[in-house]
């Protein structure tokens, strides 16, 4: 009897430990399986892309490919700056980011050109949405101006002049060189003090840099980080805010005592590119991504919800550019070739 | 050697750890910063500090770091002074309280701490709206991205830091002491200032260093109370690691900043040791 119950005890041991055995390497092998069944896709943007990402994009595609998406928001230059601290294993596979980084990230060889051959809808875009022979493409063009609370300047920002009146002082937040809409008030500053048409004025700093000078009493802040610094518009502490469509009329669409100005001295097109980052991970997925991007389907889905023109010439548009002004687009080799120097040079003359 | 080793007190190999890690993730880091510093591809150079102090915006910039360390430093000293003895002579619950509110905001993050500031400040703020109900103000004053407002911002934030040194000093105090100098004749604020006060110094050294140490490498409370046209040392670091690419200038002001940071602590040290012995 007592050898059958030590044999018993033997065996519930034996049996216990190949339970623990088999729960242990299921615990283990687990994220692994997990892995294996449902691929990742990491994605740099821009923060303030984040709502429409999460909301639109990021569903869409995950159910349609059954994988898992990873948005990194942040500035164009933060996703530069993660893309050349990795770039001999990338985490991210695609960046949204703005004209003038991308031709930074071509230069140091972060990105690759785009596989005509795996993104059919390249074929689609407007020859102007593609540069440096594909090395990335636009998939919206907002535009930019000036934002105001609407509680504040009922009739709105009729001139970039309005920035100036003594009324602002304090009232005015701009975007700081580093952001991709931060040149506006510069090139703008140049054409209001040489009167120069703003193609040739983008390039007479001197003249914008003494401009700006006289804008310090107006400033509240100059900010980097757009969804922070736009509460202070909406909150009513700023009165203007430097911006574009893709944001200040989502923010207006959800109901923030806020709209977007055309002034009458001109807007700025702000295209917004998309790129396949060098050897990424997941190539595939990347490509299938930017194609999604690039399609008439999503971009006619996008409009209406990021203010922005398609690219893609089948897409059709509910917005349009506001008429009677002129749409400038800068010369962004010349800006990204200064843009250090200018940067410095900013945090010199605008600070308090 | 074996000998040498049998010497050690075998309680310091409890320290071999923490020791190991704070060689690896701190003080390796920080040797590599300096190399970067001082080593370019023409090999050793102290050329980086020279430009740096030849700069009038770098001392700019090291005059507003220095300035508000200083400030966010005097302010918590003021306001947390008399709350050190609040916690150290109140008793029961009262203490608990009173240790909770000065803890439980610990458990906050910088960044939340800030943003609530960023909602005081405003010119709708609870700051403004007290102002102008005392009458001390017609109309609201601008604090949001001045200095004022971030040596407020800080000042809260860093509170806790000068309080519990100097109420873990002055809970020490013999209160007898105080009791024998009136016996003697001393008024209260003769016996405070020449018995309690200086008593309670190596307190108020400890809390001016971990304060003043704080203050001057702060970087996310003043991007967010005073913005990027404020430059500090710390900012300046960021701004030229991630962005202008100039990781010797970046470098160059970590290192200007640890050394002011080194010394602040040396100093407080050294005034501890003297303040001890004077004891």
């Amino acid at each position: 009897m007592e050898q059958i119950e030590k044999s018993e005890r033997a065996s519930m041991n034996r049996r216990s430990m190949l339970r623990f055995g088999a729960l242990a390497a299921g615990v283990a092998g687990f994220p692994a399986i997990l892995r294996a069944q449902t691929k990742e896709l990491v994605i740099g943007g821009a923060a303030s892309h984040k709502p429409w990402m999460d909301s639109h994009v990021i569903p869409m595609f995950e159910k349609k490919y059954s994988c898992k998406i990873l948005y990194e928001g942040t500035r164009s230059t933060i996703n530069l700056e993660k893309m050349r601290a990795a770039k001999d294993k990338p985490m991210m596979s695609v960046i949204q980011m703005d004209d003038p980084v991308m031709i930074q990230a071509v230069e140091e060889k972060l990105i690759e050109k785009l596989p005509a051959a795996q993104i059919p809808n390249l074929s689609k875009l407007r020859a102007s949405a593609i540069h440096m022979d594909g090395m990335w493409a636009n998939y919206q063009a907002p535009w930019s101006g000036l934002a105001y609370n609407t509680k504040s300047l009922a009739s709105g920002v009729p001139s970039w002049t309005t920035m100036w009146e003594p009324r602002m002082k304090g009232k005015v937040a701009l975007p700081s060189l580093q952001n991709t809409d931060g040149p506006w008030a510069l090139y703008m500053a140049a054409h209001l003090e040489t009167g120069k048409p703003l193609k040739d004025a983008q390039y007479d700093f001197e003249a914008g840099f003494k401009k700006l000078r006289t804008l310090k009493s107006s400033l509240l802040t100059i900010y980097t980080n757009l969804p922070q610094s736009f509460n202070l518009l909406e909150q009513g502490e700023a009165w203007i805010h430097g911006t574009f469509s893709s944001y200040a009329l989502l923010r207006k669409q959800a109901g923030a005592p806020v709209d977007l100005s055309a002034p009458k001295e001109g807007i700025f097109a702000m295209p917004s590119g998309i790129c396949l980052v060098a050897n990424a991970p997941n190539k595939d997925l990347a490509t299938a991504y930017i194609n999604e991007m690039l399609s008439a389907q999503l971009q006619a889905e996008l409009t209406p919800l990021t203010y922005s023109l398609p690219t893609n010439l089948d897409a059709p548009s509910t917005v349009t550019l506001p008429a009677g002004v002129e749409v400038f687009a800068p010369d962004w080799g010349w800006f990204t070739k200064n843009r250090t120097m200018l940067v410095e040079r900013w945090d010199r003359e605008m600070a308090i | 050697m074996i000998a040498a080793m049998r010497r050690i007190d075998p309680l310091a190999w409890l320290a071999v750890p923490a020791t190991a890690y704070l060689a690896f993730a701190f003080a390796l880091p920080l040797g590599l910063l300096l190399v970067k510093s001082v080593w370019t591809a023409d090999g050793f150079t102290l050329a980086s500090y020279v430009k740096f102090f030849a700069d009038p915006f770098s001392w700019r910039v090291l005059t507003n770091t220095l300035k508000i360390a200083f400030l966010v430093t005097l302010v918590t000293l003021l306001l947390g002074y008399p709350v050190a003895f609040a916690l150290a002579m109140s008793r029961g619950w009262l203490q608990v309280m009173l240790l909770v509110a000065m803890i439980l905001p610990l458990s906050i993050g910088a960044v939340v701490k800030a943003f609530s500031w960023q909602i005081v400040l405003r010119r709708d703020g609870v700051v403004n709206r007290f102002l102008e109900w005392t009458g001390l103000i017609d109309e609201p004053v601008r604090f949001l991205f001045t200095e004022t407002g971030l040596v407020l911002g800080a000042a809260n934030i860093f509170l806790p830091f000068m309080v519990l040194p100097i109420y873990s000093v002055v809970r020490l105090i013999d209160p007898r002491l105080s009791e024998a100098a009136a016996t003697l004749g001393a008024g209260p604020v003769y016996g405070f200032l020449r018995i309690t006060a200086i008593l309670s110094l190596p307190g108020v050294v400890a809390g001016i260093a971990f304060v003043f140490s704080l203050s001057i490498s702060m970087y996310v409370i003043p991007s967010l109370l005073i913005g990027d046209r404020y430059q500090l040392l710390a900012t300046l670091t960021g701004r030229s690691f991630l962005f202008l690419r100039n990781e010797t200038l970046g470098s160059t002001v970590a290192v200007i900043l640890l050394i002011i940071a080194i010394a602040v602590v040396m100093v407080s040290s050294y005034l501890s040791n003297r303040l001890r012995s004077a004891r």
